[in-house]
């Protein structure tokens, strides 16, 4: 009786978790979604990569000089650049919990995979 | 750290300010004539200088709804006209003022209301494009090429620092300041758009989008909200003292109001 009430809620969990994930957005919503990263109103990505609109705000992301950063410097980086760089305009993504944890990790994925 | 490095204390005065502002800006960008500045982000984008004078004519139908609004009789047979020297011709380029009795800075949207509330008539929503900005957008058409000339007297000072102030400071959920794009990033690309430069923002306001008359004001609660800031109400002690700042750093350069934009 126990292991079958244990079976019903585990089978309930899936059904309410998978939506869930589905609904979370992809790296590349993070990156262009004005409620989210909105990275692509200051960055413009490598050619072949789809940018939103022209901008030069920020340095263009290429998949080299992501690479070069390394992951955990790029997750501080987007987390809060200003603890590096007190001057830089990026918004703290972490800090001010724009993105959360996982998002980040999405987006730190995404990008060192760029060309 | 950069957005902060004006001098303050003695230094501090808004000539030195203006001063330090409009020299940076113009060593940052060797390229561009002192007096473009006051064509907003048009200064940097000739595409976009090219839009602004095919669509020159897009601000016909707001001069015509303000040029209404300006010599509608009031209830007692006077005018919003009849409020201001010369019918209003000439004199926006001294606004915003210190009106040194009430202690506060007046704005021209400011001295509409007053003219409307002495003679007993309704005040204008302050944000309102089809009235206020209606109304902005003719009056300001009338001092078209005036020089602009604010005053900042020593009891002014307060308020000048406090409008430079806020403008450096960081806000909002994006922790953007207003001098991150508009000092820092004055010329670049924002999300497609040319980021016009902090000297020269107050020269071509209001602005015409989508047939409608923007306020500095209305543009100013806009770009707050993109900072994920809430928007100080227009009117408000804290927009009046930024209107108050820019516009000084605008002194000197004509008033070309009414020009047009996409975005």
């Amino acid at each position: 009786m126990t292991r079958y009430a244990i079976a019903i809620l585990f089978s309930g969990a899936a059904t309410i978790a998978a939506p869930l994930a589905a609904q979370e957005p992809n790296a590349a919503a993070l990156f262009t979604r004005a409620d989210k990263g909105h990275c692509g109103a200051c960055h413009q990505l490598p050619p072949g990569k789809p940018a939103s609109r022209q901008a030069d705000l920020g340095p263009t992301l290429t998949g080299e000089r992501m690479r070069t950063l390394g992951k955990v410097a790029l997750r501080e980086a987007i987390a809060d650049p200003t603890i590096t760089n007190p001057d830089t305009v990026m918004p703290p993504f972490g800090r001010h919990r724009i993105l959360e944890p996982r998002e980040i990790d999405r987006l730190v994925d995404y990008l060192l995979a760029l060309p | 750290m950069l957005l902060c490095a004006l001098p303050l204390g003695a230094g501090a005065a808004s000539d030195t300010v203006r001063a330090e502002l409009q020299s940076r800006i113009a060593r940052d960008h060797p390229g561009v004539p002192a007096a473009d500045f006051a064509l907003g982000a048009a200064a940097f984008d000739p595409d976009l200088r090219a839009k602004v004078a095919t669509n020159a004519d897009a601000s016909a139908p707001a001069l015509a709804e303000g040029k209404a609004l300006w010599n509608r009789k009031f209830r007692n047979g006077r005018t919003l006209s009849g409020c201001f020297p010369n019918g209003g011709r000439r004199i926006a380029g001294a606004y915003p003022l210190f009106d040194a009795r009430q202690k506060r800075v007046v704005t021209l949207e400011n001295a509409i209301n007053q003219c409307l509330k002495s003679h007993g008539e309704a005040l204008l929503e302050l944000g309102d494009a089809a009235t206020m900005g209606a109304v902005m957008a003719y009056a300001r058409s009338l001092s078209e090429k005036q020089k602009i000339a604010v005053r900042v007297p020593a009891a002014a000072e307060e308020r000048f620092e406090a409008g430079r102030r806020l403008y450096y400071s960081r806000l909002g959920q994006r922790n953007y300041a207003c001098a991150s794009c508009h000092v820092q990033g004055a010329g670049k690309r924002y999300d497609g758009e040319v980021l016009s430069a902090a000297v020269g923002q107050a020269a071509h306001a209001p602005v015409i989008r989508d047939g409608k008359a923007l306020t500095l004001q209305v543009r100013m609660r806009e770009c707050l909200e993109r900072m994920g800031v809430a928007p100080f109400p227009a009117g408000s002690d804290e927009l009046n003292h930024l209107e108050y700042f820019l516009t000084v750093l605008s002194n000197g350069l004509s008033l070309q109001p009414n020009t047009w934009r996409e975005r």
